[in-house]
């Protein structure tokens, strides 16, 4: 061969090597970025793989809150189950109740018609008969009293006066239980008024010297005659019970104080001993016997009832010797308001 | 006696009551008759000459009436309102006799057209003095419109 041909082919054969070592340096320069595409995906594996770890974390924490939500569903379940029975363990018990209340409000519907049927027996039949005492032994006075000596007199005396008596306590006591019975009607009383009234019915039927001081008395809500009622029988005590003083002189007063009304009547008679105060309001209940005092001993236990039916209040305070003072309250009520009639 | 004027009937049941009424009517009104009749169903035959009374002239009125509300079988608000229902005894005044005044009966009675009521008190003395004043009026009220 010769050289030119030589050259040739060397020249050629150089070509070549530079074409390889071009093709192997952009080899290398891809390669260098394959690489760096590989660091690349590796770290961002890596990456992922943190996340996973952490996702699942909060996987594993989840579900053990979702048992946890179950297993308190759970017991709410057996308590929703549980109220439900007591509901309806309750329901019964109501209605059980419910029947329970019906039959004691029979009864006691019963009860007072028999009351009422037995008030009527004791107006009627008792009365009767003591008429008839009354009656004959008034006879027996006026016909043949000439006949009798003065204890003759004196006995058939005690024999009316107990007659009468009796007679008295009938009509206190019927009195007394028909005031269970009554409606209130409320209406604005002028107790200056209903006092004047209540003085000159007491004033024509009793003799007496007492100085009777009141004056702008507060007018009160309630039954007037009810009222007029408490009114009388604390007048008339007052009156009785201070009619062996030298001067007798009776108070009636009248205040506000913490939403109610309060009155008060005051005498500066025989009074009572505080010990014997819870037996003032009791039926047939007396401090004093009769041949001091006579009374039947439900006057007061009227006015209590009468009070209590207005929810107020009724209390006394005396010493002996030193006068008795009475109060009673009522609620000071405005009319306007007065919707709730009591019954 | 049948025929004869009676002033005032009393119409009750109860004896004594009957007794010690008739006697407060007489103390206070000498002049005038008084029948006492024992029970609601004499009380109407002698008003309506029926009964017991067959043949009674009933032109012959009694001025007044006082009638006892409880009796046995015929009550007093019965005997009302028959007197009350007939032309030939309704015009009779009538004054009913009562346990209480508080009974539900005097409303009854006033309805039906009692023209007065008395209140039996257990004192006697009270009891005359109301129907010895009562029965009076009734009378006195009688003749002054005739």
């Amino acid at each position: 061969m010769d050289k030119r041909e030589k050259s040739n082919e060397l020249f050629i054969a150089n070509k070549e090597l530079a074409f390889q070592n071009e093709e192997k340096l952009k080899r290398a320069a891809e390669l260098a970025i394959a690489n760096k595409e590989l660091v690349f995906q590796n770290t961002e594996k890596e990456k992922r793989a943190a996340e996973l770890i952490i996702a699942n974390k909060e996987l594993v924490f989840q579900n053990e809150e979702k048992e946890k939500r179950a297993a308190e569903l759970l017991i709410a379940n057996k308590e929703l189950l549980f109220q439900k029975e007591e509901k309806k363990k309750r329901t019964f018990e109501i209605v059980h109740a419910n029947k329970e209340v019906d039959e004691l409000e029979k009864r006691v519907k019963e009860r007072t018609e028999d009351l009422e049927s037995f008030s009527y027996s004791v107006s009627h039949d008792l009365r009767a008969p003591l008429r008839a005492i009354n009656g004959y032994a008034n006879i027996l006075d006026e016909d043949y009293g000439t006949l009798l000596d003065a204890e003759g007199k004196r006995l058939l005396g005690k024999v009316r006066s107990n007659a009468k008596k009796m007679g008295m306590l009938i009509d206190d006591l019927l009195t007394f239980s028909r005031l269970g019975r009554k409606g209130i009607s409320m209406l604005s009383v002028d107790i200056n008024e209903l006092t004047e009234t209540v003085l000159s019915e007491i004033n024509q039927t009793t003799t007496h010297h007492a100085e009777i001081k009141f004056s702008n008395l507060l007018p009160a809500i309630g039954d007037y005659n009810l009222l007029q009622h408490v009114f009388t029988n604390l007048l008339s005590n007052a009156i009785k019970y201070s009619s062996k003083k030298e001067k007798p002189v009776i108070q009636i007063k009248s205040e506000r104080k913490n939403g109610m009304l309060i009155y008060a009547i005051s005498d500066n008679g025989v009074g009572f001993n505080m010990q014997y105060v819870h037996k003032l309001f009791g039926v047939f209940q007396r401090l004093h016997s009769d041949e001091e005092f006579s009374g039947t001993g439900v006057g007061l236990a009227i006015v209590h009832r009468i009070i209590k039916n207005h929810d107020g209040k009724v209390w006394g305070q005396g010493k002996e010797d030193q006068g008795a003072t009475f109060f009673f309250s009522l609620p000071d009520r405005d009319l306007k308001n007065r919707n709730s009639v009591i019954q | 006696m049948e025929n004869n004027t009676v002033d005032i009937l009393l119409i009750h049941d109860n004896m004594n009551d009957a007794e010690l009424t008739l006697r407060a009517l007489r103390k206070g009104n000498i002049n005038y008759s008084f029948t006492h009749l024992k029970n609601g169903v004499e009380g109407l035959e002698f008003l309506f000459g029926t009964g017991k009374f067959e043949g009674r002239n009933t032109s012959n009125k009694p001025k007044v009436i006082l009638l006892d509300l409880k009796m046995q079988k015929v009550d007093g608000l019965q005997v009302l309102t028959q007197i009350k229902a007939s032309e030939l005894t309704k015009s009779i005044p009538v004054v009913v006799l009562t346990s209480s005044k508080e009974h539900p009966d005097i409303d009854r009675a006033y309805a039906l057209g009692a023209n007065s009521y008395i209140v039996k008190p257990v004192e006697f003395n009270e009891f005359s003095a109301v129907v010895a004043d009562l029965g009076i009026y009734w009378l006195l009220k009688d003749q002054t419109r005739v």
